[in-house]
Formats: C-alpha cells, sequence, structure tokens
C-alpha cells in the first residue's frame, strides 16, 4: 500500500507551500526589486501588481461560489452584486455615513471603523441571501440560478438609482462613490499597492483555508453527500435545504468581504464591475478554476485576469479597431469548451487525467487490482 | 382532480384581492401625478405591446426547455442576431421595391439564425448532451456571450435603424383614438405574436415531428423507447427557439435602435416572461409576457420610471418564492401528464 | 493529525506573508525609471505603429539635429460600452494625430532636439473598473508623460484619484466641473484637467433658451448614465435662477422599448421637455415623445451634437429640435476674425477626410485634450527624468496655456482654473432639414 503516496492528506500542505511560496516571491520582487526588476518586468509589463490584487480579491469571492456550484449543486447568476454589496457597503459607511446617518467623525476618520463596517456588509449580505434562499432552495431544480440572476439586476439596479431615491446622494448613480479611504491597521497604512498585495493575499489565503476547512467539516461531508445522490442524503437524515442554505449565505459573505476589500482598493465604487455581467464572468471563472475545488479558484482568477491582460494589449496587433471589449468573445469560447470537455473545470481536470495516466502506467507495473489512489474529490 | 378545482376557486379569489389591492395602490400612487383614464391606458396599451415582444422571446425559452431541459439562456443572442442580420440584408443594394425588400431580409434573417440556433445545438449541446442540467446551462451562458462578443465585432457599437413595417420609412405611422397614440407598428408585433403562437400551437398538436417532440417533453426515455431520438428532437427545438426568438427581435426593430447588445435585456425580460409562465407552457409565456410587459410599463408610469427594469425582477422573485410553478402550472405532484402544451 | 498538521501550516502561511508585507516598510517608489528603461519598452499599443518611431521626417532637416527620447501620451477613451458614440469619434481623432504626429517626426523642444511622440490608445470600455486598471498600466508599465482619458463623468473621476496618487498630468474628456474641481471643498485638483464643456454651461444656454421663449414649467428626462445624471443636477442648478421650475424629472433606460415617462410628462403640465442624453437613447426618447406630444418644444444637451442623433430619430422628427453645440458644428457660419476659426476649419477637413464621417463636438474634445498634451510635451527641456517631465508638463499645462485655441474654445488655464471654458464656448442650434444650423439668439 506504502508504494502508492497518498496524497490527500498532505495535498493540501503542498498546495500551502507553493502557494505560499509564490506569492511572498513575487511581493518581494516588487517591494526589493532585485537588479532594478520590478513585477512587472517579470511578465514583459502584461502582469501588474494590479492585476495580482485583483486575482487576490476576486479569488476570495470565487472561493464562495466555488462552495455553492461544486458542492451544493446550485449557480448563483447574481454573485457579482453580492460582491457589490460589501463593496457600497464600506463606501456608503466610511464615506457618506456622516451627512446620511450622522456618524460622528471621530468615529469615521478611525483607523478601526473600515473594519467595523467590512463586519456589517459581510453580515447585511449572509443575511440577505439567508432570506432569500431559505424558500428558493426547498424547491428542487435551479430556481437559485433564477432568483439570483433577479436579484443580481434589482441589486445593480439600486445602485445605479441611488437606491430609488431623488435627490440625497447615497450610491452617487453612475458616478458612484469616489474617496474611500485606504486601510490602516492603527497608523499603519495597507498602501502603496505592495502592502495591499500582501494584505489581499493573505485574506485570499484565509479564504481558502476556510473554503478547505468548510469542505473538511461535518457541512462538508453533508454537502458531498448532497451533491453525490440527494435522495441518498436526505434518506440518511440530511437537510439537505438548510445546508445548501447555509452555504448560500456563506458564499454570500465571502463575495461582501471580498467586496469591500476591492471598495478601499480601488478608491472609487461605481456600479458598472457588478452588473450580470459582472457575474457571468464570475461563473466564468469557477469554471475554470473547477467547480468543486478550493485550490483551483486562485487559478481560475488568474488564468481569465491573465488572458484579459494580454488581449487587452496585444489584442489590437492582430485585429485592427479590435477593443477590450471584444475580449468576451474568448471567455465564451472558453467556457463552452471547458465545459464539454472537461465540466469539472480545468484545474481539476487536468489534474484528474494526470492521476489517471498515472496510475494507469502504476497498474502495468503493479497488479491491475491495486486501488485508484489520490483522486480528489 | 376535484380537489384541484376546489383549490382553483379559492385561487382565484385570492387573485382578485391582490389584484384590488394593486389597482388601488396603483390609482393611488398615480393620483399624486393627476393620471388620468387616458394615461392609464395608454400605458397599459405600450406595456402589452412591450410585453408581446417577451412573449415571443419567452416562447423560445419554453420551446428548449419542454425538450431538452435546458434554460437557454442564448436565446437572448438570438434575438440580437435577429434584428441585426435584418437590418444587414435590408441595407444591401438591390433592385427590389421596398416592401419585397424587406419581406425577403427578414425571412434570410430568420433562416439565417435558425440555422445559428441549430449549429448552436450541434456544436455545443449536443458534445455535452449527457452533463449534468447546470452544466449545459452554463454552456449556454456561454454561447450567449461569444455571440455578443461576435456581434460587436462584426457590427460594431453603433446603433442602427430599420424603418417600420407599415410606411417602410423610418417614421411609422400612429393612430390616434380618444387621445391614446398607438403605433402601426404594435399591431404588426401582436398580429405575429398570436400567428407565432398558433403555428407553434399548431406544429405541437397536428404535426408528426411535434408530437414527437411533446413525447420528449414528457418522457424522454419513453420517447426513446418508441423510436423518438431525443438528440433530432433537441435540434428541431433550438431551431424553432432560434426562429422565435429572430421574429422577436425583427418586429422590436423598427421601434428601438438595434445594436448588438439589444438581446441581453430583452433575453432577460423574456427569461422572466417564461418563468411567470411556468416555463413549460407556450400560452402560459404569452400570458406571462403581457402581464408582465403591462405590469411593468404601469408600476414604472405610476413610480420613477427610472426604475423601471427593477419591476420585473422584483416579479421574477416573487414568482419563484409564491408560485414557482408559473401561473398557469400546477403543484409538481399533478404534473402534467397531458402534455405540455 | 493530519488536521493539526494543516493548521499549523495555514497560520506559518498568514505570519510568513505578514513579516513579508512588514519587512518592506518602506517600499521603493513604484517607478525609478532609468534612461535604459524608457528605451527599451516593450513594442508600444498602437493601431497603426510605426516600424521605427526615430524614421527621418519627410522634411528636409538638418542632419545634425538631435532625437530625443520617445514622448508617450497615454489615450483611452470609451472605445465600446455604453459611452461609445462619444468615444469613438475621440478614439479616430486620436488615430489621426497619431499618424499627423508620425508624418511631422514629433515635436521639437525648446531646445532644438526633436522627440517622436506616441500615442498609447487603449480602451476603458466605459467601465470604471477597466478605466483604473488601464490608466495604472500607463502610468506605470508604459511610463507616459500624460494621460488623456475618460470619456465620460464617471470614468474620469474614477480615473482621478489614481492619478492625484501617482503625480502625473490627466486631462479628462468628459463634462463635469467636480473632475478638476472638488465640489465640496471647491479645491481645484492638482493633476486633473479637462476640456468639454461643463453641463452647467449648457444648462446655462437652454435656460437661456427657455426664458426667451417664455416657459417656466419643464420636464426633465436624463438617461440612465453618468451624463444624464449630471445634466439633471446641473439644470437645477442653473434653471432656479432663470425661474423655470422642473416639474417632472425622471430617467429612462437605453434600451428601453416603451417609454411610460411620456404619460407623466402629459399630466405634468410642462411647456417643454429638457432631454439629456446621448444617441442612441436621445433620439429614442425623442419619438416616444413626439408621437405622443407632437407640438412640445424639446430640447436636448450638448451630448446630442453629432449626426447620429439626426440620423438615428430621422430627420422628420428631428426637425427643429434645438441644443447648446460648440462651435465645431457650425463651423463655416464662423466670421473670420474668430480666434478659432483656423483650427476648427482644418480640424473639420481633417477628420472628414480620415474618417469619411461628419464631424461632432466629441472627436473636438478629443483634440483638445490631445493636442493639449502634445503642446505641453513639446515644452519639456531634453535629459529630465520622468517625474520632473510630469510635473513640469503639469506646471506649463496651468502657466504656458495663454489664449489657445481648440476646438471646444479659447483655453485660457491658470492654477485656479483647469479648464477655462465657460458659457461663451458654447453656441446654439437647431435641426433643420437633417443637419445642424446656427440659431442665434436673435432668432429665438
Amino acid at each position: 500500500m506504502n508504494a502508492i503516496p497518498r496524497f490527500n492528506s498532505n495535498r493540501n500542505a503542498i498546495g500551502w507551500f507553493a502557494m505560499t511560496a509564490v506569492i511572498a516571491l513575487l511581493g518581494w520582487v516588487e517591494t526589493v526589486q532585485p537588479m532594478g526588476v520590478d513585477f512587472a518586468d517579470l511578465t514583459n509589463g502584461i502582469v501588474t501588481m494590479d492585476t495580482m490584487v485583483r486575482v487576490a480579491i476576486l479569488t476570495i469571492v470565487l472561493v464562495g461560489l466555488n462552495l455553492l456550484m461544486g458542492y451544493a449543486g446550485q449557480v448563483s447568476l447574481g454573485h457579482a452584486a453580492l460582491y457589490g454589496l460589501g463593496a457600497y457597503a464600506s463606501s456608503i459607511l466610511c464615506v457618506r455615513s456622516g451627512d446620511l446617518l450622522g456618524v460622528p467623525a471621530w468615529v469615521l476618520g478611525s483607523w478601526w471603523w473600515p473594519w467595523l463596517v467590512m463586519l456589517i456588509g459581510m453580515a447585511f449580505a449572509g443575511a440577505l441571501a439567508y432570506l432569500v434562499g431559505r424558500p428558493i432552495l426547498r424547491l428542487q431544480g435551479h430556481y437559485l440560478a433564477m432568483a439570483t440572476l433577479g436579484l443580481g439586476i434589482m441589486i445593480y439596479i439600486l445602485f445605479r438609482e441611488n437606491l430609488g431615491f431623488q435627490g440625497q446622494h447615497i450610491t452617487g448613480t453612475f458616478d458612484g462613490i469616489p474617496g474611500v479611504p485606504r486601510l490602516r491597521i492603527g497608523n499603519f497604512e495597507i498602501w502603496p499597492i505592495s502592502r495591499y498585495y500582501f494584505f489581499a493575499w493573505i485574506a485570499a489565503l484565509g479564504a481558502i483555508a476556510f473554503g478547505l476547512n468548510v469542505i473538511s467539516s461535518r457541512t462538508g461531508r453533508a454537502l458531498r453527500a448532497i451533491h453525490d445522490s440527494e435522495v441518498a442524503a436526505q434518506a440518511m437524515g440530511v437537510d439537505v435545504a438548510s445546508y445548501k442554505v447555509r452555504i448560500f449565505a456563506v458564499s454570500a459573505i465571502l463575495a461582501s468581504a471580498a467586496g469591500s476589500i476591492y471598495a478601499h482598493f480601488q478608491t472609487t465604487v461605481s456600479p458598472a464591475p457588478f452588473s450580470f455581467v459582472g457575474s457571468l464572468e464570475l461563473v466564468v471563472m469557477a469554471a475554470v478554476g473547477g467547480l468543486s475545488s478550493i485550490w483551483g479558484a486562485p487559478f481560475g482568477v488568474a488564468v481569465i485576469l491573465i488572458i484579459k491582460e494580454i488581449l487587452r494589449s496585444r489584442l489590437r496587433v492582430v485585429f485592427s479597431g479590435a477593443s477590450g471589449e471584444h475580449e468576451v468573445i474568448f471567455y465564451g469560447i472558453l467556457l463552452v469548451l471547458i465545459m464539454i470537455f472537461m465540466p469539472e473545470g480545468v484545474t481539476v481536470g487536468a489534474v484528474r487525467r494526470w492521476r489517471l495516466w498515472q496510475s494507469r502506467k502504476r497498474e502495468q507495473v503493479l497488479s491491475p487490482a491495486q486501488p485508484q489512489a489520490g483522486v480528489p474529490r | 382532480m376535484k380537489r384541484s378545482t376546489y383549490q382553483n376557486k379559492y385561487q382565484i379569489l385570492r387573485y382578485i384581492l391582490i389584484f384590488l389591492i394593486l389597482a388601488i395602490l396603483v390609482v393611488v400612487l398615480g393620483s399624486r401625478k393627476n393620471f388620468g383614464p387616458l394615461q392609464y391606458a395608454q400605458l397599459s396599451l405600450d406595456g402589452l405591446r412591450g410585453g408581446a415582444i417577451y412573449a415571443l422571446i419567452a416562447m423560445g425559452f419554453v420551446i428548449v426547455f419542454n425538450v431538452t431541459g435546458i434554460i437557454n439562456f442564448a436565446q437572448g443572442a438570438f434575438v440580437t442576431l435577429g434584428a441585426m442580420f435584418t437590418v444587414t440584408f435590408y441595407n444591401l443594394n438591390a433592385p427590389l421595391p421596398k416592401s419585397l425588400h424587406l419581406l425577403l431580409s427578414v425571412i434570410a434573417a430568420i433562416l439565417v439564425t435558425t440555422c445559428i440556433g441549430v449549429l448552436v445545438e450541434r456544436l455545443t449541446i449536443y458534445p455535452a448532451r449527457k452533463s449534468s442540467p447546470l452544466t449545459l446551462i452554463i454552456i449556454t451562458v456561454g454561447v450567449f456571450i461569444t455571440i455578443q462578443g461576435l456581434s460587436l465585432l462584426v457590427w460594431g457599437a453603433d446603433a442602427y435603424v430599420f424603418p417600420a413595417f407599415t410606411t417602410l420609412e423610418m417614421s411609422d405611422r400612429v393612430f390616434r383614438w380618444l387621445g391614446m397614440v398607438i403605433k402601426a407598428q404594435s399591431f404588426w408585433i401582436w398580429g405575429i405574436m398570436v400567428l407565432v403562437l398558433v403555428c407553434i400551437a399548431y406544429f405541437f398538436n397536428f404535426t408528426l415531428l411535434g408530437r414527437a417532440m411533446r413525447a420528449c417533453a414528457v418522457n424522454r426515455l419513453g420517447a426513446r423507447l418508441v423510436g423518438i431520438s431525443p438528440g433530432r428532437m433537441s435540434l428541431v427545438s433550438f431551431g424553432i427557439a432560434a426562429a422565435v426568438g429572430a421574429i422577436g427581435g425583427i418586429v422590436v426593430a423598427p421601434i428601438i435602435r438595434p445594436s448588438y447588445d439589444m438581446g441581453l435585456s430583452l433575453g432577460l425580460k423574456g427569461f422572466v416572461a417564461a418563468i411567470m409562465g411556468g416555463l413549460v407552457s407556450t400560452p402560459g409565456a404569452v400570458l406571462g409576457g403581457l402581464l408582465l410587459g403591462f405590469l411593468e410599463n404601469v408600476a414604472a408610469g405610476v413610480t420613477k420610471a427610472g426604475l423601471k427594469d427593477i419591476f420585473a425582477f422584483i416579479l421574477l422573485i416573487l414568482t419563484l418564492l409564491f408560485r414557482p410553478q408559473g401561473l398557469l402550472g400546477v403543484r409538481k405532484t399533478t404534473v402534467e401528464t397531458d402534455g405540455a402544451h | 493529525m493530519s488536521r493539526k498538521i494543516h493548521h499549523l501550516v495555514v497560520l506559518l502561511t498568514i505570519a510568513a506573508l505578514i513579516v513579508a508585507a512588514c519587512g518592506q516598510a518602506t517600499p521603493v517608489a513604484t517607478e525609478a525609471p532609468s534612461p535604459t528603461d524608457t528605451q527599451a519598452p516593450p513594442p508600444p499599443v498602437e493601431t497603426q505603429a510605426p516600424p521605427t518611431p526615430t524614421e527621418a521626417p519627410p522634411e528636409p532637416t538638418p542632419t545634425e539635429e538631435m532625437i530625443g527620447e520617445t514622448y508617450k501620451i497615454g489615450f483611452a477613451p470609451a472605445i465600446t460600452g455604453p459611452g461609445a458614440s462619444l468615444g469613438a469619434p475621440e478614439h479616430e481623432t486620436g488615430q489621426m494625430l497619431s499618424e499627423q504626429l508620425n508624418a511631422q517626426g514629433g515635436v521639437v523642444g525648446p531646445d532644438g532636439v526633436r522627440h517622436p511622440v506616441e500615442i498609447l490608445i487603449f480602451d476603458t470600455e466605459t467601465n470604471p473598473d477597466v478605466a483604473v486598471s488601464v490608466v495604472r498600466r500607463m502610468i506605470e508599465e508604459e511610463n507616459v508623460q500624460v494621460v488623456v482619458a475618460g470619456t465620460t463623468t464617471g470614468i474620469s473621476m474614477a480615473i482621478v484619484p489614481i492619478i492625484t496618487e501617482a503625480q502625473i498630468p490627466y486631462i479628462s474628456m468628459a463634462s463635469s466641473g467636480a473632475i478638476v474641481k472638488d465640489p465640496d471643498t471647491g479645491v481645484v485638483r492638482e493633476w486633473a484637467f479637462k476640456t468639454a464643456q461643463d453641463n452647467f454651461a449648457s444648462a446655462q444656454w437652454q435656460a437661456l433658451y427657455l426664458t426667451a421663449q417664455g416657459y417656466t414649467q419643464v420636464c426633465h428626462l436624463s438617461e440612465n448614465s453618468g451624463y444624464g445624471a449630471d445634466t439633471l443636477a446641473q439644470a437645477k442648478r442653473a434653471f432656479e435662477p432663470a425661474g423655470i421650475q422642473i416639474v417632472y424629472e425622471d430617467s429612462f433606460e437605453r434600451t428601453g422599448t416603451e417609454f411610460p415617462q411620456v404619460a407623466s410628462v402629459q399630466t405634468s403640465g410642462c411647456q417643454a421637455v429638457v432631454v439629456g442624453a446621448i444617441p442612441p437613447a436621445s433620439s429614442n426618447v425623442s419619438i416616444a415623445l413626439r408621437d405622443a406630444l407632437p407640438d412640445l418644444p424639446i430640447v436636448h444637451g450638448h451630448g446630442t451634437c453629432n449626426q447620429d442623433h439626426i440620423d438615428l430619430m430621422g430627420a422628420a422628427v428631428a426637425e427643429g429640435m434645438v441644443s447648446p453645440c460648440g462651435k465645431v458644428m457650425v463651423s463655416d457660419t464662423l466670421p473670420d476674425d474668430d480666434p478659432q476659426k483656423d483650427v476648427l476649419v482644418k480640424y473639420v477637413d481633417d477628420y472628414t477626410a480620415f474618417t469619411g464621417k461628419p464631424v461632432n463636438t466629441f472627436g473636438g474634445h478629443g483634440w483638445d485634450a490631445l493636442m493639449l498634451a502634445v503642446t505641453a510635451v513639446a515644452s519639456l527641456p531634453d535629459g529630465l527624468d520622468l517625474a520632473a517631465q510630469r510635473a513640469a508638463i503639469r506646471d506649463f499645462l496651468e502657466t504656458g496655456v495663454k489664449d489657445w485655441p481648440g476646438i471646444s474654445g479659447v483655453y485660457n488655464l491658470s492654477p485656479e482654473d483647469h479648464f477655462s471654458l465657460g458659457f461663451d464656448s458654447l453656441t446654439f442650434v437647431k435641426v433643420e432639414n437633417g443637419a445642424w444650423v446656427f440659431f442665434p439668439e436673435d432668432q429665438w
């Protein structure tokens, strides 16, 4: 038996080491600039720090979406709006709450207020997801997809239409809310971008750790049971709907946290990234990363964002007159191809194929009765 | 069966109550803007016109869902393609009278869009036919994104103009009646919607292919056992859905300025209409569409019109929460054994 | 056991990252460009890149002329997305200027050193998120000297914090006054300039016209966009002193199939409708209003000043609609002593020759912004480092631009005013037989 290494328990440890090493190395290049080479030079200017911070932020969203899609078997077509809830909660409460709610200036100016606001946003998003999800997830089928689609567009319109109020500026309609403060811990400001890079990645790794914990907990086992067979899980006494609702709420909370981190990174929050198209983009990323793979999340985001950057800076050379929005063609084709050929996602699909190939090779050497090992769940 | 009629009676009372409350609310809100009967009539008429377009698009969703169990998010793309191809063909120089040119452009556009629908099914749905419905839904989302991107590449970001069917000019004939204003195009839209509905009903009830598709909708395995190929039925359903979507795009083209992204919002509204109609019945989809258009326009009229789109999605959430089986649907326990149409 | 290892690893990871983050508490500035850096950049992204930017200009030039470093102007209009009908002419103007600059061989500095000028074109997709990313890329990776970006107000407002932080001169092509001056504190934004007329100036013209017509109650319909929202805000500011009351205000969707707003316009009793929208939205709402209320006068904002606006609703519907517009729309009817006349006529000729389309004001905003940038980089002495160049450009824009004729107006920038065009840079026009014609005050 020992002839076959069992990766299942140590795989995460390997993932942690690899991930941390890469992130720390890239961050070190940016901050120290050995031999005058900064981070962007590594990729000939295609991937910048800006991109890497976005990857980290969206990884947090994607961990939640992966839990929902891969383990609860539900797709959310409005996740960008939940992400937006966090961004708007942070920006409204940090910038406008003095005028709107009469929050005293010393609170607004304090370093802990943005962090508190982040928690408020997470609580709000979680509660909203729970309230909407509870009745809908009791139904069979893909009703959550439709409900989140509606919910997402509603929230987007509310952002855009100043929450329906006239006169007073709350969400600032299309222009959004400028001037979101940078995050601070005491007097330590998390900026310039290299500091924010570390902060965002610590948060992203925290989200990954959290996601891994969820799937190896009781909830995770129940979810896997549901994923394999809902009927069987129900027969074993698993309250299917309640687990699905919980996971939906958790994914909303993660999305909202990411939104807050985004708001403090971008400093201007406007409705455009939280539209239906934004939600579709998240689904594409989830599909690339792998629907039931927490480790796939950062890869899914990175692949899409890096493709985006390459297309943005190089596409014009190929098609004259082509511009940014055309990149969606590639997303679309990519999404379709992945879903047809590797419905479990590129990372998972590739790993699985590699393992299969390896175990086949081993089967030729060892006895054919050896069980397959290390197949990821 | 008896029990369900009893329930129906009870429910009708409940609907009347809800309707009354809504009507009072609308009148109260409308009175703040000095709305008279004329305004309500105008808002309703406009709403029903928009609703007819939603209904046309919703029928496409229903046809595909019935046969394959997929919610086809690419439906909106077919709407765009129908309108944009018609514009393109119409703008070609041809030594033809305008009306014939328009008719030929429309037919050609429907044919091309149908071919694209068939192609989409063969290239994306068929290879993944054994996957879960979730995967297939995501595939249709991918198809939508691709087609919208390609439309941008082909037609650019500009808005195009398309002549009204009656005058063959940019400005349509306008009928004024008791102070109400009705564009001639509205009658075209209503007429074509009814025509499509009748054609679809005929197809599914009186043709062999249509009946085979219904059989497939009721029980895929059973249909297979009697020699119906679900793959072919899926192909045909995508073709019909594309054609119906294209028709929706073409009839709406003269009243909006078609552009590459018109399908997104129209497709989403059509989707809401289909859900309101229960996703399995074409008459339900038409009812859902008309109701959606009507409610949305009246609600936007009496409140803030900038919020118009939000009402559609409020209706979507309400439908899912309180009547997931749709307006005409029955609870899942007594699911339609007498065919979906 | 493995769980414990797992937790330990998580903790170690996070601790390692925190140490790594705090260990470099004083990071090096994001760019410390050495001359070699700017000499060997990645191939520039440009639509029509000349093979070598240093190729000899066509004019007979003294052979001993020195060729200095290439100046880069980052240019990001909204080529796609909801702002595309504004951004596309800006983009075309950028391509045209880029070609002209290449043909001239760049600019000659005050010390006689010739510098090629590259205009790096990017697309903001009318999405602030993309815009910020693109501008960061221009500043940090492409090392541009000056940023020209932002077709709409929302985009520009998202860019302002980025350029302020990076200390790089920025010229916006959007209309809101808030881009160059903080509306709350009244402080001029140090690094931001703009070239598009304020919606306030436009609203002042509208107020003047409405007063001349004797209208005191108007309706305001604005498109669901940054531009639309700003027209409403500025209309409120400008109409109140003129005694004009907005009795009904609402917004509408660009993709809407019907307009429930019309019923409210009907019952609100307003004497005219002011529409704040850009084509195609402006055309759609005009048709709906004309159908239901054929006699109600419609006044548009200066966002409609292009031919699309008329073509998309048909000449018959557009007939008689008025709007304030830049002088570029009526350049041939201007008197010869107008300081802008030469610039306008040349621009109109160049633009129509280059694109084959009629001119519009938005291309003009792009021309002004880019030419201000070109003029500013031309003033740089050779041999400055990037940060000094950027600061010098900013100082030049504040102090060196006096009586500078552009397409939108005659600029007189100063430390107190980073825009300087006002009410008189616009004129009033009317649609007659499917074309814009000058509509002076004495004909009202």
